[in-house]
């Protein structure tokens, strides 16, 4: 019933479109999971030391695919961790705090991993 | 708006939460949603983890060293348990929604439960034959 905070939300944006993504995302993710266990976690020897790692971030490509899986993997986590707070009703200042909290913690952790990955 | 009744809404909740009878499907959506809030978790440590690429060489190797004793390797799996669970419920969740998986949802979650213990096990195997 969180909804009803949010009257200013008709019909239109009702969370359809978060559903939908979540899904797409979601594809995506388990596409890129596929290889990242297969480099990082089939065995210990394939890119773990600081050397390989940095092979691997000066080639465009490699950047790309890692600035994907950090901006999905936020995406689909922090939107899935509202979509389980939304479940619950909860007082009006609650809700839109937990919200906030979200939004910034999604922002600094963007920008932490983005840093990480275009420093090189 | 809420709070209507003496009990507390969070006991309201637990309450409900124990009453309701759960056929697979809730479990599944209870598993489903846990490991989520925990890979959420686990995704924040990752980033944060990781600027420690900013600090350098040796710094780096120093924390990948770390990353690579028998407690961590345990929490490796661990966490590969969570990943593998909710990746491959997570498919079926599209076929539910996207495609006709709603007529067979059960025999894909026995499917899926099969095939998660399947991949975790040989991912134990992956993992710890190196130990």
């Amino acid at each position: 019933m969180t909804t009803k905070i949010f009257k200013f939300e008709g019909a239109r944006n009702s969370g359809a479109k978060s559903w939908y993504m979540q899904r797409i995302t979601g594809i995506i993710l388990v596409i890129v999971l596929i290889g990242h266990y297969i480099l990082m976690h089939a065995t210990p020897d394939t890119g773990h030391t600081y050397r390989a790692v940095m092979e691997r971030l000066h080639q465009p490509v490699w950047k790309v695919i890692d600035l994907t899986f950090v901006t999905l993997g936020l995406w689909h986590g922090l939107n899935g961790l509202w979509s389980v707070i939304r479940d619950y009703e909860m007082r009006a200042w609650l809700t839109i705090f937990i919200y906030t909290i979200i939004v910034i913690a999604a922002v600094v952790f963007w920008f932490l991993g983005l840093n990480t990955i275009l420093s090189f | 708006m809420s709070l209507q009744n003496s009990k507390s809404a969070f006991s309201r909740w637990l309450d409900v939460m124990f009453r309701y009878r759960k056929h697979s499907g809730s479990w599944a959506w209870i598993l489903h949603r846990l490991t989520g809030l925990g890979l959420t978790a686990y995704i924040l440590l990752h980033i944060v983890a990781l600027t420690g690429l900013l600090k350098g060489e040796a710094a780096f190797n120093e924390e990948m060293r770390l990353f690579s004793s028998p407690v961590f390797l345990f929490g490796e799996w661990l966490l590969g348990a969570l990943v593998m669970f909710h990746a491959i419920n997570g498919v079926r969740i599209v076929l539910i929604d996207f495609g006709n998986g709603a007529r067979y949802h059960k025999q894909i979650l026995i499917f899926v439960y099969i095939f998660s213990v399947i991949i975790v096990a040989g991912m134990g195997y992956l993992i710890f034959r190196h130990i």
